[in-house]
């Protein structure tokens, strides 16, 4: 089966810092894929990379079997690859329907049928539908976040660090939603939360020092404390 | 009720004063404005005159600064451009009113290719200061051209010139401002509700979220460098019926810098700002300059205005109109999001 996103041997820079020296990773149609590691390993640069943010020394990033390395960030999410960064940044000027309204790339029925599912799971931002996303809640940001890419027709989407910053019952909410997202779209999470990552992730990557140095099923992984003392330093 | 007072501040702040309780209070001005002549001689008629035309030009600043938060320090030459142009068709080719349209197009043609060019530099690295240093070396450049061509433009001397008949009169061109100013403020205020003006503003407020959305943010900046140039462009040749004359003056840093004041002490991101500030801007200075006969320190206005800017930008951060709405923002019921 050819990967929906393929990265071979991924390297790249942030200035003059070398941060990603060498990711590798598939992930499959309708697969939830995690990357873990500690801080500094690199994970949300490798997110940053695949959307075009930064320079690529070498490597490969393909989608569906073309390639996409050297597009621009704005054609790379045209091409079908939505971006949740951790911060989660709305518009704060805007409602939360013109939220989704101006992250609309088609407007046409199937988007409106995806905004109607984004909305039936996370039933606080219908309530919020007419509310100026200012007014929003840390959690209800990003909620909106993933939301407003979750209506577009992406092949993927990549996730970092939902639950950053938000109460642990927030961020039940928002698993359960990543959950429920699996069934109808391909996702790499980048998360630190290491049960959330296991409820939401079937195979995981592990980063250390901008290498992706580990990989498995993630049921395994919950299993296997040495290998999460040995990468993640969590566990006794 | 954090919630609620929040969503009125909100849309005061979104709506700005376009929201529909200030309807009542731009028409009663605008009344006023069409008695005006009637009532005051031909000095102040000729002073609101100005205003109108430079409120043009401060609003189409505005539309760079504060909706799609770029800084352009060349933004001179469009002005200067446009009433340069029009002085070259009305001394050389004559002043009939085909003569206004040739000018007219000329600027078009002119803002849209300068416009084009200054964004495919400037908006290249993505870079604020960047952007503000490329187009201030850009206008500087203009600048240098015009002061060398001195066949065409009579350099430093400037460039007198005659103007169509229809304009002749103070009081009709007084009412030609007037359309001119309104017409393009409605276009203006049309622009940044359209879904452009949309992204405009999502693109100031985070263009790397825009670009993540899909959205290639340097076309959309460019489409605004564009509409701003064009309507500079027009306030120019505007200035040119009003002024009968061109300098390399209008095509100077401290142009731009007007336009940049007058936004600031008007109010950034609100259209009416400028013409607030340029009203305030131009009246202050008529007034400082009136009272030369009291104390000769009046004749250092640009003195009381270094403070009067210093004043607001410490003080007033939001400018007049942002003042105001402060403190009016709790009489005002909100309204509902479209």
């Amino acid at each position: 089966m050819q990967p929906v996103l393929k990265l071979e041997n991924l390297s790249s820079f942030i200035g003059p810092f070398h941060i990603v020296q060498g990711v590798s990773l598939d992930v499959f149609p309708g697969e939830a894929v995690v990357i873990l590691g500690r801080n500094g390993s690199g994970k949300t640069t490798t997110l940053r990379t695949i959307m075009g943010l930064l320079r690529v020394a070498s490597g490969v990033i393909e989608l569906a079997g073309e390639t996409i390395l050297g597009l621009p960030a704005h054609q790379v999410a045209r091409r079908g690859v939505g971006y949740v960064p951790e911060d989660c940044i709305v518009f704060n000027f805007l409602t939360v329907k013109e939220n989704l309204q101006i992250a609309m790339r088609k407007a046409d029925k199937e988007t409106y049928a995806r905004q109607s599912y984004a909305l039936d799971l996370f039933p606080d931002l219908k309530k919020a539908y007419s509310r100026y996303a200012a007014t929003l809640s840390g959690g209800q940001r990003q909620m909106l976040a993933i939301a407003r890419v979750l209506q577009n027709d992406n092949k993927i989407i990549l996730i970092d660090e939902p639950s950053k910053g938000l109460a642990p019952i927030i961020v039940e909410r928002v698993g359960e939603a990543l959950i429920a997202m699996k069934n109808s779209c391909t996702l790499i999470l980048v998360e630190q939360n290491f049960p959330l990552a296991c409820a939401v992730g079937d195979r995981y990557y592990i980063l250390n020092s901008g290498r992706s140095v580990h990989s498995g099923s993630v049921a395994e992984l919950a299993q296997d404390v040495q290998l999460q003392n040995r990468f993640l330093s969590i566990g006794s | 009720m954090l919630a609620s007072l929040q969503k009125r501040l909100h849309d005061t702040v979104r709506q700005g004063v376009f929201h529909p309780q200030f309807h009542f209070l731009a028409y009663a001005l605008l009344g006023v404005l069409l008695l005006l002549p009637q009532l005051t001689g031909l000095v102040t008629v000729g002073l609101f005159t100005r205003i109108f035309v430079l409120a043009v030009f401060g609003m189409s600043y505005d539309l760079l600064r504060g909706y799609a938060g770029i800084i352009n320090l060349g933004h001179a030459l469009f002005f200067g451009g446009g009433t340069y142009i029009a002085g070259i068709v009305f001394a050389n080719y004559g002043t009939s009113p085909s003569m206004l349209g040739l000018a007219v197009l000329g600027t078009t043609a002119y803002a849209m290719l300068a416009a084009l060019l200054m964004g495919k530099i400037a908006f290249r690295g993505g870079n604020v200061v960047a952007c503000a240093m490329i187009t201030l070396a850009l206008g500087e450049i203009v600048r240098q051209i015009a002061e060398s061509w001195r066949a065409v433009t009579h350099g430093a001397d400037g460039l007198t010139f005659p103007i169509p008949m229809m304009f002749r009169d103070r009081v009709a061109l007084y009412y030609y401002a007037l359309a001119f100013m309104v017409i393009m403020m409605l276009a203006l205020r049309q622009f940044i509700m359209s879904p452009t003006g949309r992204v405009l503003l999502a693109i100031r407020e985070n263009e790397q979220r825009a670009i993540f959305l899909g959205y290639n943010t340097a076309s959309y900046k460019l489409v605004a460098l564009q509409v701003a140039g064009v309507v500079c462009g027009w306030s120019g040749v505007m200035f040119a019926l009003t002024s009968r004359f061109a300098n390399t003056e209008l095509l100077t840093v401290q142009q731009t810098l007007n336009a940049l004041l007058v936004t600031i002490v008007g109010g950034t991101g609100t259209l009416y700002g400028a013409i607030v500030g340029t009203a305030f801007v131009q009246l202050a200075q008529h007034t400082l300059l009136g009272l030369r006969g009291v104390h000769p320190i009046f004749e250092r206005w640009l003195l009381f205005f270094g403070a009067i800017y210093v004043f607001v930008v410490l003080f007033m951060p939001t400018g007049i109109v942002g003042l105001y709405q402060r403190f009016i923002s709790h009489w005002l019921q909100p309204v509902k999001p479209r």
